[in-house]
């Protein structure tokens, strides 16, 4: 099982500057709210049990008038503009932003960089991987119902609607891995339909955007060579692509680098041969619902063919 | 007309009663016989609001046990990481279920029940002033939500959630009956809780004690008149989200497929302009409720009276300003969200207004801690919780992190549970013994209420973290390690000691709750309001005249002077059931309400309109069909003996003032319902028109699109010329039809037989002239849009098609005159609207794509 | 229902009708600007959105603002004279329903101030 530590996923562990800004705003409004709400129940308690010559004060339309019209019209007068002034600063389009197009699909997350500045277009799936410090713009939209992309670490949620392409923009601020998730009911593995989020060094991130373009590695083994012939013949390229060789499939996530992710099935399991190899006899126990197959009729020897292949495309 | 200018005022020791001492022998005798209820089998045939009342509260507890069994399902398979205790497609049907027969099948019709229940007791009316309309909607509920609920047994019940978006729902990805279930089922329950929102409006409007003007009015009748008017103007979205939802799957017309030019938002704003004001729709009776024990409770009046009255009038027209913080992560402009995060801002005062005004009201007295004060404490514990939570869900930014996690299941719950159950549970203690003839264990409550309290708090304040830290709402199971294990737990834990509460309190309800007509505990906690006054199955033995917000405390010896008849209207005049219609603002007696008794009709009418649309669902068309015809027959059947006309001259009811026993015109109880009809049928309307206005905008460039053969103006206005001749007949035959002296001109069905040939033939002609351009329902949203509001227009029409032949039947009969008009009247009435609706619609089909520029 | 009360029923309702027409007329502007894509017009050196929603705000203020003055007007007159219970009601509870509407309609407006107009 994904071995995650707490707070990959959270909303109170921020690693942007957006984030910061809402957690922030979620600070302020939880101690504001919750001195009121220890001021109400104390007032209340006071009206129960206090002697009736004192509590005598509370018993007046004073109260109502003071409690419950002035003070809220104060408070939220000053919420209200905080608010909106955090409205206005957070996801605030950048015009340098890196571009990155991501597409909900039951259950999975399409993946795509377009070319930037010479640099080629390409796809990955279940996982995003972004700079450190520079702003990074999200075109989101779905293909058949509605997702919705959420990283709590890094921003909020927005929603991805098909026929509409919704935008999403932060700066990543801590290097590290995040997780995101799909916030949005969106049929039978709704709960399983997360995805990984790497922030890198811009070195590392360009090294990583290079190796991504490139098409994908020859197997350097018979057994590797053995796994990528299944491959080919199992029919898996009718949905799945893998840059540089006849697969071309665009049904499934792209598998030219299927290798360097850290995770599959939409970020359950760790990636490794074993969990490869599981995940192709068993899809559809796993994650019933699923577009792929059990590919259960493999030989044991076969499978691990084929997970080995797929583990070497790094 | 006797109406009397001023409220004479009453004197303990005397004479100035308007009706002395001893009454007539058998006068009491012959009310008794009026009000008998049916015996045996046929007990269900009662239409009287204490038994119909009655059954209504009680299935609706049923549905809350229900929806809660499943909660427990779901927590026992969240209470680990990776369990494998329920599949993912039960999981699915189970949250959707749950959500969907809490807030359609348990909340809105709880608080309506109790609602058929008290309002007429409050008010000291004998009966709701359509019985047989709370009793049809109450069938109606019962069976058809029964065999929704079933749908789980068998694995069809609907799995999108309880808001259905689309795609999701769509043919596309929800192509079994599972989602059909959900649209037709609900659909028509909430055409039940329409009915009983008209009900409520008329009841609260016109049946109230003599002397009981606005400001005298108990806040719960203030609370329920709000509650029923947000129903009229907020249900009919939801109806038209259904019925266009309903129009896709069938028919392939693509409102919401987005290649096709539909969008998926359109019916998100439709859902949350209704599922918005759901939520207040819910809280305001609950408050509403809290606002006459709490009086009671501290043996004080209410402080702020009128804060109260803004306070609820303000919920009613904000919380229909919000609906869009349920899209805050839809990616609309910020400027639009921030109109919502301000309406959702402003909300928030008047809930503080009235938590402040039983807060003073209970340090201007002295709260004796019984179990209804035990629940009221409660709720405002958890509501104020939930509704601090809620101002902060309502800024925009926290809520793009908060939005679909476990943070918002934590404050809705809060606010639901605290703001309607807690106080439905005071409720249920507090007024049973006006219902029973003991009341409910003091003892047994208090654990009833610790475990309920306790219990709500352990399963929902965890839930806040557990969804700031990352946990999304509706995973049927989460991996391990994401620190959410033991949140999830605890969580679990405590939703079973809320259902121990539960469990304890119907033992508590086995034990000691009683049902009876006229031996009830009586006024235990010494309250002030008149439905602690001696009743029985007729009400209060007399119409009271008050003359202060709590008659009890402030008019000694009124419950006895009440009981022993002299007050007004002391037996039947008629010699059947009646009760006293007053004026709507200061309350002056106006004329004597014919109240129908129990019969047939209504519960056949029910069940065989259940069965239409659950036929419908399952595609049995013809069987269906068969079930629509018969109940359509049931109707007319019960109507035929409604509009009994002035059988008697008007009517000594006391004090020297003689009052009519049938009045027709806007005087009339049945045209204000009328009235509110066409705001129902207006607003959605209005929602139709909405959603073609907003896929132009969707669709601005192809609007029509490309290719589209556009009618000239001549059959438009044809058409539009043919609907206004038929209502000038109408109009015509109206004059025809007055004078005192009973006349029935031949002219009247002759001038509506007319107006039923011009109005079919209007509509008939729009129609035909569209399918002549071969314009597709199907191609595009704009077709599908085009047809939308040509067949809600033939919808209309032949409704009116119908009531008008039914007019011209009443006239055959000899049961139509200058005086006895009601039925005519309402015929008329929804003949104007039609004709409206007709015209709005040809303008907006044929000159709104003129208007923008294209084809 | 006697066109006294009607127009009493009204002028209780005022302050949240005139909201009502707000909201709405600001929502449908900024929807309908915003996807027609012409929110870049500029009134008066202002873009179009802003202007809108200022002037319709502003609009909604006087008037709500003069409901009030009326209605504190005819609470006055009905208390020097001998006026109906019901009068006397429904006057307070225009006041108060007018005098929050005007917290409700400034807030409606705010947003103009502070957030740009279809991003």
């Amino acid at each position: 099982m994904l071995a995650a530590c707490s707070g990959v996923q959270s909303a109170l562990n921020p690693a942007g500057g957006d984030s910061q800004h809402l957690y922030r705003l979620t600070v302020v409004m939880t101690v504001g709210g919750t001195l009121i709400f220890i001021g109400v129940t104390v007032l209340l308690l006071y009206a129960i049990y206090a002697p009736p010559e004192r509590r005598a004060w509370l018993g007046t339309r004073r109260t109502i008038i003071y409690g419950g019209l002035a003070f809220p019209i104060t408070t939220l007068s000053l919420l209200l503009p905080y608010g909106l002034i955090v409205m206005r600063d957070t996801d605030a389009p950048s015009p340098d932003a890196l571009q990155i197009e991501v597409v909900g699909e039951q259950y999975w997350w399409r993946v795509r960089y377009p070319a930037e500045g010479g640099r080629p277009d390409f796809a990955t799936a279940n996982e995003v991987v972004l700079p450190v410090g520079r702003p990074v713009s999200f075109t989101l939209t779905a293909a058949d119902v509605i997702h919705s992309f959420w990283i709590p670490n890094l921003g909020g949620k927005v929603d991805m609607i098909p026929g509409r392409a919704n935008r999403l923009s932060f700066t990543a601020e801590r290097t590290g891995v995040y997780r995101g998730v799909c916030a949005e009911f969106c049929g039978d593995q709704h709960a399983r339909m997360a995805f990984d989020v790497i922030v890198l060094d811009p070195a590392e991130f360009d090294a990583w955007r290079a190796a991504q373009a490139s098409g994908a590695q020859a197997p350097e083994t018979p057994f590797l060579e053995r796994g990528r012939t299944l491959f080919r013949t199992g029919g898996c390229g009718n949905c799945h692509a893998v840059r540089g060789t006849e697969a071309d499939g665009q049904f499934g996530p792209d598998l030219t680098h299927v290798g360097s992710r850290r995770t599959i099935g939409a970020g359950q399991f760790p990636n490794n041969v074993g969990t490869l190899a599981g995940w192709i006899a068993n899809t559809q126990h796993i994650k019933p619902g699923v577009r792929m197959p059990s590919y259960g009729m493999l030989s044991g020897e076969d499978l691990r063919a084929v997970a080995g292949y797929l583990e070497s495309l790094k | 007309m006797n109406v009397p200018e001023t409220q004479k005022s009453f004197g303990r020791d005397g004479s100035e009663f308007p009706n002395p001492l001893p009454r007539p022998k058998d006068e009491l005798q012959k009310l008794k016989r009026a009000w008998e209820p049916p015996r045996g089998l046929s007990f269900i045939t009662a239409v009287n609001n204490t038994y119909v009342g009655q059954w209504y509260v009680g299935t609706a507890f049923l549905f809350f046990v229900l929806a809660g069994i499943l909660s427990l399902i779901m927590r026992a398979q969240l209470a680990a990481p990776e369990s494998d205790l329920v599949s993912h497609s039960l999981y699915n049907q189970l949250f959707t279920m749950h959500g969907t027969v809490m807030m359609f099948l348990f909340a809105v019709p709880a608080v309506e029940a109790a609602s058929v229940y008290l309002l007429p007791n409050m008010q000291a009316a004998r009966d709701l002033p359509f019985p047989r309309l709370s009793a049809y909607a109450f069938w109606a509920y019962f069976v058809g939500g029964l065999v929704f609920f079933t749908t789980i047994f068998f694995g069809l019940a609907p799995n999108s959630g309880w808001f259905m978006y689309p795609p999701l729902s769509s043919l596309k990805y929800s192509p079994a009956d599972n989602a059909d279930w959900w649209l037709l089922g609900i659909g028509f329950i909430e055409i039940s809780a329409i009915a009983g929102a008209i009900e409520i409006i008329v009841g609260v409007m016109k049946t109230r004690a003599v002397g009981m003007s606005l400001d005298k009015m108990p806040i719960y009748s203030w609370a329920m008149l709000v509650f029923a008017a947000m129903i009229i103007v907020g249900f009919p979205a939801i109806i038209l989200g259904t019925l266009l939802l309903e129009l896709e799957r069938a028919f392939d017309w693509p409102f919401f497929i987005a290649e096709r030019g539909g969008d998926p938002l359109l019916w998100q704003h439709l859902f949350w302009f209704f599922g918005h004001p759901e939520v207040y729709i819910i809280f305001i009776p609950a408050t509403g409720m809290v606002s006459m024990i709490v009086p009671a409770m501290a043996q004080t009046p209410l402080v702020g009276y009128r804060f109260i009255v803004l306070a609820l009038v303000a919920t009613g027209f904000l919380s229909f300003g919000l609906w869009v913080h349920h899209m805050f992560a839809t990616g609309l402009p910020k400027m639009s969200l921030s109109f919502f995060s301000a309406a959702s801002t402003a909300v928030a005062v008047p809930s503080g207004i009235q938590v402040f005004a039983w807060i003073a009201t209970i340090a201007s007295g002295r709260m004796n801690l019984t179990t209804p004060s035990l629940f009221i404490i409660g709720f405002l514990f958890i509501f104020t919780l939930g509704g601090l939570t809620g101002v902060m869900v309502a800024m925009a930014p926290f809520d793009w992190q908060a939005h679909d996690t476990y943070f918002i299941v934590a404050h809705l719950h809060y606010v639901l549970i605290g703001g309607m159950v807690f106080p439905l549970f005071a409720a249920f203690y507090y007024w049973v013994p006006v219902a029973s003839t003991r009341a409910l264990s003091e003892c047994v409550g208090r654990w009833v209420f610790g475990l309920m309290f306790v219990g709500v708090n352990v399963t929902f304040f965890p839930m806040h973290i557990t969804g700031l830290i990352g946990m999304p709402r509706r995973v049927y199971t989460y991996p391990v390690g994401m620190g959410w294990d033991e949140l999830n737990l605890i969580s679990t834990v405590g939703a079973f000691m809320i259902a121990a509460g539960v469990a304890l309190f119907i033992y508590d309800m086995i034990r000691n709750f009683r049902p009876t007509l006229d031996d009830n505990a009586g006024n235990v906690w010494n309250a002030g309001t008149l439905e602690w006054l001696p009743n029985s199955n007729y009400g209060t033995r007399t119409i009271p005249v008050v003359k202060s917000r709590e008659p009890l405390w402030d008019q000694p010896g009124l419950a006895d002077d009440v009981d022993a008849g002299r007050y007004y209207l002391p037996g039947t005049v008629t010699g059947g059931r009646e009760t006293l219609v007053t004026s709507p603002f200061d309350a002056r007696p106006q004329y004597i309400l014919q109240v129908p008794g129990p019969g047939w009709q209504p519960f056949l009418a029910a069940v065989f309109t259940a069965a239409f649309f659950l036929l419908l669902t399952v595609k049995a068309v013809i069987l269906s069909a068969i079930c629509g015809v018969l109940a359509l027959g049931f109707v007319i059947w019960w109507l035929w003996e409604t509009d009994l006309g002035p059988i008697r001259p008007p009517a000594d009811i006391g004090g020297g003032l003689t009052v009519p026993v049938y009045v027709t015109g806007s005087m009339n109880h049945s045209w204000w319902a009328m009235i509110a009809l066409m705001v129902v049928c207006g607003m959605i309307f209005t929602c139709l028109v909405f959603s073609y206005l907003f896929l132009w905008l969707v669709n601005p460039a192809s609007w029509p699109p490309s290719g589209t053969v556009m009618p000239g103006f001549l059959p438009g206005s044809t058409a539009g010329g043919l609907y206004v001749a038929s209502a000038i007949l109408v109009a015509v035959a109206s004059r025809h039809l007055r004078g005192d002296d009973r006349r029935s001109p031949s002219s009247v069905p002759l001038l509506l037989a007319g107006a039923v040939v011009l109005l079919a033939t209007g509509s008939t002609l729009d129609l035909w002239t569209h399918w002549q351009t071969a314009l597709s329902p199907s191609a595009h949203a704009y077709g599908a849009a085009v047809y939308g509001i040509i067949a809600f227009q033939i919808l209309f029409v032949g409704t009116s098609v119908i009531m008008g032949l039914y007019t011209i039947a009443r006239w055959l009969a000899g049961k139509l005159d200058s005086v006895r008009r009601a039925t005519f009247d309402n015929t008329m009435l929804f003949w104007y609207y039609t004709v409206g609706q007709g015209t709005a619609g040809l303008l907006v089909v044929y000159g709104f794509p003129k208007l923008v520029g294209g084809a | 229902m006697t066109r006294r009360r009607f127009w009493q029923v009204f002028m209780m309702l005022c302050g949240f009708i005139i909201w009502a027409v707000q909201f709405t007329l600001i929502y449908g502007a900024t929807s309908t600007t915003c996807a027609l894509e012409v929110a870049e017009t500029r009134l008066l050196g202002i873009g179009i959105v802003p202007a809108v929603i200022a002037a319709v705000t502003l609009a909604a203020f006087l008037c709500t603002a003069g409901v009030l003055t009326y209605a504190l007007r005819e609470h006055r007159r009905l208390q020097s004279g001998n006026a109906g219970v019901t009068d006397i009601f429904l006057s307070q509870a225009a006041i108060l329903i007018s005098a929050f509407s005007i917290a409700a309609i400034v807030w409606q407006g705010l947003p103009a101030l502070i957030l740009p107009a279809c991003a």
